[in-house]
């Protein structure tokens, strides 16, 4: 069951790297924002279908939850709008490792403190080296994308979502 | 200094790290389909408003544009939606570094085949190296 959930997460990591090439290439023509509307919008319809044939959730609750836990949405778009604005200065190789630094780091702080009432993971040894080796990992990766994206127009690494 | 514009762009990162854990977290309370029609249908909601008062550009494109640059959206719910399932039972560090994973190294084969309009660039012993890393490193999480 696990390696299952792993194998699909990674399956996850691919999906969003392809849409945020695709997403790029209509965003040249399109603009930004309509590109990120465009992708929320077609998801909003396809969700929409699922959840009426496959839902067992009850979305109505959702005026009973938390208020925080309905954030996820601003820290979606949060992502987008803080991506529009480092790449244009610091270019989209720069702003791609700079991300994923933050994802990786964010995530197992999350894990470390419990926050967002998560099962507490706490940081040891082995954690740490993982950290260190993606770092050394990141830069061989996304270096030698530069000058593709740089053709490809600044817009291709702001829109996964 | 620019040091500030990398903390911006780290600060993205997170972000979507943070996103996952509440979604996670979400998807219990009101069902985990249902967590990932409310980001879309509330995100597009915010995204028109953003649009009307700063988009430049035209929606429109989408009725002639190549059916291909249509399926961000099919992209980005399977994505959340794996998610949303995942993180609560891997945790989010788990979860998010295998998505890391997927992304650098589809970020490697999409430039390697020129796929999706990129300009193709030659696979290396560095990237080769970095791909092992990356790997050494999830088991080590994991």
């Amino acid at each position: 069951m696990i390696f299952f959930i792993l194998f699909l997460s990674i399956f996850g990591g691919v999906l969003l790297s392809t849409q945020s090439s695709i997403n790029g290439a209509f965003s040249r023509h399109a603009g930004t924002f309509e590109s990120a509307f465009l992708t929320f919008f077609t998801g909003m319809l396809i969700m929409f279908i699922v959840v009426l044939f496959f839902g067992s959730g009850h979305l109505l609750e959702i005026v009973n939850v938390p208020k925080w836990q309905l954030s996820g949405v601003w820290f979606g778009v949060g992502y987008l709008f803080l991506t529009i604005a480092a790449v244009p200065k610091i270019g989209v190789t720069a702003t791609n490792i700079a991300t994923v630094i933050g994802q990786l780091l964010m995530s197992l702080f999350i894990d470390h403190f419990g926050w967002f009432n998560g099962t507490q993971v706490p940081m040891n040894l082995k954690r740490m080296i993982a950290v260190v080796l993606m770092l050394i990992a990141l830069h061989p990766i996304y270096a030698g994308t530069n000058k593709t994206e740089q053709v490809a127009g600044i817009d291709t690494g702001m829109n996964r979502q | 200094m620019k040091i500030w514009i990398y903390s911006i762009a780290v600060a993205a990162g997170a972000l979507l790290s943070a996103e996952g854990a509440i979604y996670g977290l979400l998807g219990n309370s009101i069902g985990k389909l249902e967590s990932s029609l409310y980001n879309f249908m509330t995100g597009t909601i915010i995204l028109a408003i953003v649009i009307l008062f700063l988009g430049k550009g035209s929606v429109s494109y989408a009725f002639k544009a190549p059916k291909w640059q249509l399926i961000g959206g099919l992209l980005g719910t399977s994505y959340l939606t794996i998610l949303v399932f995942g993180i609560p039972i891997v945790g989010v560090g788990v979860a998010m570094t295998s998505v890391i994973v997927g992304q650098m190294t589809m970020s490697m084969v999409i430039e390697e085949r020129g796929w999706l309009g990129s300009r193709r660039t030659q696979m290396n012993k560095e990237k080769l190296v970095a791909g092992l890393l990356m790997i050494i490193s999830l088991i080590l999480i994991y």
